[in-house]
């Protein structure tokens, strides 16, 4: 099946990226004709619905007990962070935008104004 | 130490041997694997990075240990590269992509762990298609790594630098991971070794995830022995790592020499098919002739050494690749969604917002490839396509898993070309993510279904690149997989001494 733009916009709003137009023209395309090829599974009977989750040919091994261990410190874990204050990550506000503003930036950048902004 | 300028070329089981004996020193086998590399790496730029320091302190610490009398293990002093997309303490991990720039391994992976606990000394961290998704190494976003039998062509993907660097000479081994064919493929290219074990042998506690119903961490080596010894010592049950099994993982060199007289070798019979459709999806070229005549020159001496063959089918095969493209995108969305620019890797400077902090972050920070999957993956899992793509994908799988199955009951291995082409030349590919992607038609179906395979050399194609056999096995039957590519490697037997044609500078 082809994909529309409308698609690929909404595909990426939920994936957390955006595109230039130029961008989203050839990944339209692309993934239009991935999918495309993807499509020969319909021709192929399919087996028992799988049981488990797909690649595993064996069982995982058995759960542990759910016991407190020790694990990475909190200093070691933000060291990494982009940004960090008195032990907690740090990030801009989540900002509430206006109706009109959200349309706005949606057109600019989709997903922006949904439901990350409520 | 006098100098030993040849021990690069050694197996890093006879290399770890000498050490162990206090003939050579652990210090002398880095000298001669870091002058090696500082010859061969300007022509295939396989590392990100040498952690040259590091690995002279280590070597030091390995050759003490050997003077007080003590024995460092089955991997003394044993130079190692590691695919960029395992942790070790303290070292800088990017995945090859620009969004873990500045990343900084707080801890160690459980395999990397295992190999200096058997006295391994880790080189350095090697390219590889950014987030392992690719099939050229072309997607790293720091630099192209070459083939090294030719500069012009690819080293293959996504663990193209580790099998670079073991081809070349810089390193007895490479670790590297595989997802769909990451370790097999570019050992193919490269003409080098390549094990992608069994879903579950081997811990991937420290690897950074891309999907992980088939990730698994495996080894590159320039002889069976070698993959054998590295798969041994990384492989076991982890208690990081809950789909880590618990089983034993034997003497995998115990067996390896004994040959396959009686042997049945499953030769699935769609190959031929599978190869006409690939290369007429391949925008019309003519079907891979030397790939098909290499294949059954393989099945030839596998008969010689005494296998018997049996033909076993595997219809799903031809749908590996849609398969593979929607499980493994479906997870990678998922697991790719960490990437967020809040908790590590790199925010965008001028995010305003939270939500700008993960539409910029992600956006200026994936590139092309790892974009697409995301997308492709998030089309598969979304509402309305879910039954139609993930679905139906895991319906066809779980059709394949019954078909190997079944194969693996009438045979004790199966055996299909590694690869549908030799390599490639750069850029070849870049345009049209299909052809790249079907690069991976033979060696996704072991990893969907969680099997062990082995990629050996097996000859070489009408230009004088390296052509491979895959071996598959059952689940857990390492040691039939690797005795059966030791048979095959015995009987094909050539020595792997690539050419670096089309380089300058002549580096043999």
């Amino acid at each position: 099946m082809a994909l529309t733009t409308e698609e690929v916009r909404k595909i990426a709003s939920l994936a957390r990226l955006r595109f230039t137009p130029e961008e989203e023209a050839a990944f339209t395309g692309q993934l239009g004709k991935i999918v495309d090829y993807i499509d020969q599974l319909q021709r192929f009977e399919a087996g028992a619905p799988p049981e488990a989750a797909p690649g595993t040919a064996v069982r995982a091994a058995p759960e542990d007990d759910d016991l407190p261990r020790p694990c990475l410190p909190r200093e070691s874990f933000l060291a990494n962070a982009p940004a960090a204050l008195d032990g907690f990550l740090l990030v801009p506000e989540v900002r509430r935008t206006s109706t009109a503003d959200a349309r706005q930036a949606s057109e600019a950048r989709p997903g922006v104004g949904d439901d990350l902004s409520s | 130490m006098t100098c030993h300028p040849d021990l690069w070329g050694l197996p890093a089981e006879e290399l770890a041997r000498r050490i162990r004996g206090g003939e050579v020193s652990a210090a002398a086998a880095l000298a001669s694997a870091l002058e090696r590399t500082a010859r061969v790496e300007p022509l295939i730029h396989a590392y990100l990075e040498i952690f040259e320091e590091a690995a002279r302190a280590r070597a030091a610490q390995i050759d003490r240990s050997v003077a007080a009398g003590q024995d460092p293990g089955p991997l003394a002093g044993v130079p190692v590269a590691l695919k960029d997309n395992l942790n070790l303490t303290g070292h800088r991990l990017t995945c090859g992509s620009r969004i873990l720039a500045g990343y900084v391994a707080p801890y160690t992976a459980t395999a990397v762990q295992r190999l200096l606990d058997a006295g391994a000394v880790i080189v350095g961290r090697a390219n590889m298609d950014e987030f392992a998704m690719g099939s050229s190494c072309e997607n790293s976003a720091y630099q192209e790594t070459h083939n090294p039998w030719d500069v012009a062509t690819v080293p293959g993907g996504s663990s193209g630098g580790p099998a670079a660097a073991v081809a070349a000479g810089s390193v007895a081994l490479g670790i590297g991971s595989d997802t769909g064919g990451s370790v097999r493929q570019p050992a193919a290219l490269c003409g080098v070794v390549g094990v992608k074990p069994t879903y579950g042998r081997v811990s991937r506690y420290g690897l950074v995830a891309f999907a992980s119903s088939t990730d698994q961490i495996g080894p590159i080596a320039r002889g069976v022995r070698d993959a054998a010894l590295a798969t041994q010592v990384i492989a076991g049950h982890d208690a990081l790592d809950s789909t880590c099994a618990e089983r034993p993982v034997g003497d995998l060199l115990a067996t390896i020499e004994e040959g396959i007289a009686g042997m049945r070798v499953g030769v699935v019979k769609e190959i031929d098919v599978v190869l006409a459709a690939q290369a007429a999806a391949a925008a019309g070229e003519p079907a891979p002739n030397d790939i098909a005549a290499s294949f059954r020159a393989a099945l030839a001496a596998l008969e010689q050494a005494g296998a018997e063959l049996v033909e076993v089918s595997i219809p799903s095969l031809e749908a590996a690749i849609a398969v593979y493209y929607v499980i493994a995108t479906s997870e990678a969305s998922a697991n790719l969604a960490r990437f967020d620019g809040v908790r590590y890797g790199r925010r965008s400077p001028g995010a305003a917002s939270l939500a700008d902090v993960y539409f910029d972050s992600r956006s200026e920070g994936f590139g092309a490839e790892v974009q697409r999957r995301i997308m492709l993956g998030t089309f598969a899992l979304s509402s309305g396509y879910y039954e139609a793509y993930y679905g139906k994908a895991g319906a066809v799988l779980a059709q394949m898993r019954a078909e190997l199955m079944a194969a693996l009951e009438r045979a004790d291995a199966v055996v299909t070309p590694t690869t549908p082409s030799a390599a490639f030349r750069l850029g070849e590919k870049v345009a049209d993510p299909l052809a790249m992607y079907l690069s991976d038609i033979f060696t996704t179906p072991a990893s969907l279904v969680g099997l062990p395979a082995v990629a050996v050399p097996s000859g070489f194609d009408g230009q004088g690149l390296p052509l491979s056999l895959q071996i598959m096995g059952r689940p857990f039957e390492e040691a039939t997989v690797f005795r059966a590519a030791r048979a095959f490697e015995r009987q094909v037997g050539w020595q792997v001494a690539p050419r670096f044609r089309g380089a300058e500078v002549g580096a043999g």
